[in-house]
Formats: C-alpha cells, structure tokens, sequence
C-alpha cells in the first residue's frame, strides 16, 4: 500500500507493507538513520520521533497508521544547516557520551520545552524517563535541557 | 526474538460498523489495533498472530472524551492515556485514575496508549485497572448482534482474557462520578518506570472520620490472574472502631484474597509485603486527607 508522509518538511509517498514498522521506513525506506534501532518494544525509547508533534516510539507504530501524518526527526530541528540552540545545549553540556540515545533526548526535550518553557527539574525528569541512555549521562542531560529552555521563551 | 512483524491484513475502517463487520467476518482471527503499545509487541514477540489487525483509529465518533456533570466520564476507545491526563476534570475529580494513568508506562508510551486499549489487554498489571475497579467503571462492548455494558469486575476473566466475545470490541468506557467528598491513590511497586507493577494498590476513601457513611475502596494489580477489587473489606469500615484495628483487619483479609507468583519483578513473598505494607500507607495518607 502506498502511504504519504511529511518529515521534516519534505514529502515522500512510500510503497509500504502492513507489517513494516514507521522506524523501518524512516530508516530503511527513508534513508534517516539517526532513528535508531534499540529493544524494539517500546522500552528502550530511542527510536522516538515526533509524530504529528509528539514524541511517540517508532518501533511500536505501523508505517501504515502513520500514512497522512507529519515526522520530524533530530535533523528537522535544524534551521538554514545550523543546530538549534537546543542541539547546542546538548555538546555544551557534555550531554552527549556515545550519541546513539541523543535524537530521541533532543526531540523529547524539544516538545518538552515547545509546550512549556518554564519546565522544572522534576518535569524534565518525568519527560524523559522513558528513554534509556546506557552511558548513564542522565544528568548532563538534564543540565542541557534545562539551560536550553530559555530559547524557547517568547 | 525476530524483529520483522509477522504478516497479517491491515483495515483502517472509517465508520464503527465496517470496523464490527470485519471483526464478524475474521471470527476471533482479528486483532483491534489503537496505540499498539501492547499490540505490536505481541505481534513481534508472535504471542498474537492474527489475520487482521483492525485500526480504528479511523473512526471519529471513539475519539469520545466527555465529562457529563453530576453523571460522569466517557472515554472513547482511541482517547490517548495522555489526552486523558490533559482533561482538567481528570486531575480535579477523578483522583485515583489520574494518579495511575501518570504511572502507566512512559510520557512517550502514553502519547499512543488508550486507556481502553490498557483494560482489554486484561494484563493483571494493568495499572488503570484498580482505579476503575475502585470507580465502579461500566465498559460498552459492541458488535453486529447489537451492545452491552459490562460492568469492569465481571471484565477481566483471566491473564489476557476478558469477557468479550470474538465479534465484540469495546467503543467506550463510562466512569460514574466518585462518591462525594471521595479522594483517591495509586501505589506502584517497580523496579524502574516503564516497567509493569511488581504490586499496584489503588485506594479510595470518604468521609473517614465518620464510621456510617465511611467508604472505603482496594483494588490491586499483579497480585492474582485478574486485576482484582477486594470488596470483602468494604463493609468492615463501616464499624465504630478505632482506624488502626480495622487497617490491620482489612490488611488481612487483603493477604487472603491475593494469591501472587513469583516471576522476575518479585517472589509471592515480596509481593505480599508490598501489599501489606502499600495498603497501610494508602490508607492511612487517604485518612489523614480526609
């Protein structure tokens, strides 16, 4: 079946099966490969997404149900080829150790941060608590997260 | 574990009666997709190997949220755990679903998994199950040979089994409004966020300090086959005793109506200490905010 989805601006009808998951065609069809690939059930996070501006486990949606919808990945958060104060964050922080866990961090907190600006610790926290980063950097992330949310206040 | 999802169909009916119809014409050899969050794990792991997977979330009229004052709350088949959380009315009325639902799984899990979606995968560790049992929850199944209304105690019938017929789907979930001047708590027993309960203990209470109009209300989950509401401590409260006694009572009958397994997140054991020792915390938080 054919499918038409949006990421990060660009349009693209994919010829998809039932059984193929939206993380197989980001990256196996698409060609995106910062969506990684970890437990493939929902537990480890990694493969996160924005999907129509939530983060949402890409490994447990359907290509199929995702047809119409709009998908921003780590690259979309770009703008004109520079990284987004957020991205930036992240390196100023040391927030980032073997990188593999890093987009879906940076997409959690974008939302995180896009909903609201004045988050505290804890809500950061709660936010991404259903990530797993196996260098442990848990806290220079949440230091990242925190600093960046200045930028996204009017 | 193969990571390709087996082969299976795929409809995404646009009106509930095409979605009824397919589920008539695959006989039970069809599975109700809304988030996936349990579906698609089963599907990979082949625990589920269904012909079809039907996705509703096609159809408008399930995307139901809707508080009717002095009645209560309906919950469409494909509102989100999130979209749930978002509900004013959720955290202001209904305590003891807002307090689980927060704990059920993760922010990203809960922006796909619908509550009706959590109550017929009929795990025994479904976390929103004790709050609707403790809320007297009436769930709305639905098929070709027309509807009714289960009440959520006579829903669950097994690990991963629940009252519905093959050919039926649930569409709606009804939360009456909580018994007036009610408050209520979710206890979570885990070993780290995403994972299920080792022990759940859903609590509600009012009017504490006035023994004949005292209701109290326990629910747990992974602690039997079925998530399960301990009624036989219902009329205990009801006595003139001092607090203490009859939490020591009630601890007790709780202890023999639970019948844990050991599995990886805990001993028998373990798990009934949890009961016992989240059961008196519950209640006694849930006293002393009465």
């Amino acid at each position: 079946m054919k499918i038409t989805l949006t990421v990060n601006g660009k349009k693209y009808e994919v010829d998809v099966k039932p059984n193929e998951t939206l993380l197989d065609v980001l990256r196996d069809k698409i060609g995106i490969k910062s969506v990684k690939a970890g437990c493939w059930r929902g537990e480890c996070g990694i493969c996160t997404v924005l999907l129509d501006g939530k983060p949402v486990k890409s490994c447990l949606v359907l290509a199929a149900e995702a047809d119409g919808s709009e998908i921003v990945t780590v690259e979309g958060l770009m703008k004109d080829g520079r990284l987004a104060p957020l991205q930036k964050a992240f390196i100023e922080h040391g927030a980032i150790q073997c990188g593999f866990c890093t987009s879906a961090f940076v997409l959690t907190a974008h939302w995180l941060l896009s909903r609201n600006p004045n988050v505290t610790r804890e809500e950061v926290i709660e936010a991404i608590n259903g990530l797993i980063c196996r260098c442990t950097g848990y806290e220079q992330i949440i230091e990242a997260i925190l600093a960046a949310a200045k930028y996204y206040k009017k | 574990m193969s990571l390709i999802l087996p082969k299976f169909e795929y409809y995404k009916p646009s009106t509930l009666d095409e979605a009824l119809e397919l589920l008539a014409k695959f006989k039970g050899d069809a599975r109700i997709l809304a988030g996936g969050t349990d579906l698609i794990v089963d599907l990979r792991s082949r625990i589920k190997k269904p012909k079809a997977v039907i996705d509703i979330k096609g159809i408008k009229e399930l995307h139901k949220l809707e508080y009717i004052e002095g009645k209560g709350l309906i919950v469409g088949a494909t509102v989100t755990l999130n979209e749930l959380l978002e509900h004013p009315i959720v955290k202001s009325k209904f305590h003891v679903l807002y307090d689980s639902v927060r704990q059920l799984a993760d922010m990203q899990l809960r922006n796909r998994a619908t509550l009706v979606g959590n109550i017929c995968n009929a795990s025994p560790a479904a976390d929103s199950a004790p709050a609707l049992l403790v809320l007297d929850a009436k769930v709305k199944a639905v098929s070709k040979r027309g509807e009714r209304v289960i009440e959520i105690k006579d829903f669950f019938k097994w690990v991963k089994k629940t009252a519905l017929e093959p050919d039926e789907m649930v569409t709606e979930v009804f939360i009456p409004e909580p018994p007036e001047g009610s408050r209520g708590k979710y206890y979570k027993a885990t070993r780290n966020v995403e994972d299920l309960a080792i022990v759940g203990v859903a609590g509600l209470v009012a009017h504490p300090n006035e023994p004949s109009k005292r209701i109290v209300r326990l629910a747990y989950a992974s602690v039997a086959p079925t998530p399960i509401r301990v009624y036989e401590v219902e009329e205990l409260f009801k006595r003139d005793e001092p607090l203490p006694k009859l939490i020591d009572e009630a601890v007790n009958i709780v202890l023999r109506k639970v019948s844990p397994i050991t599995d990886v997140r805990g001993s028998d054991w373990y798990r009934r200490h949890l009961v016992d020792v989240l059961t008196r915390k519950l209640l006694v938080e849930l006293f002393l905010e009465g």
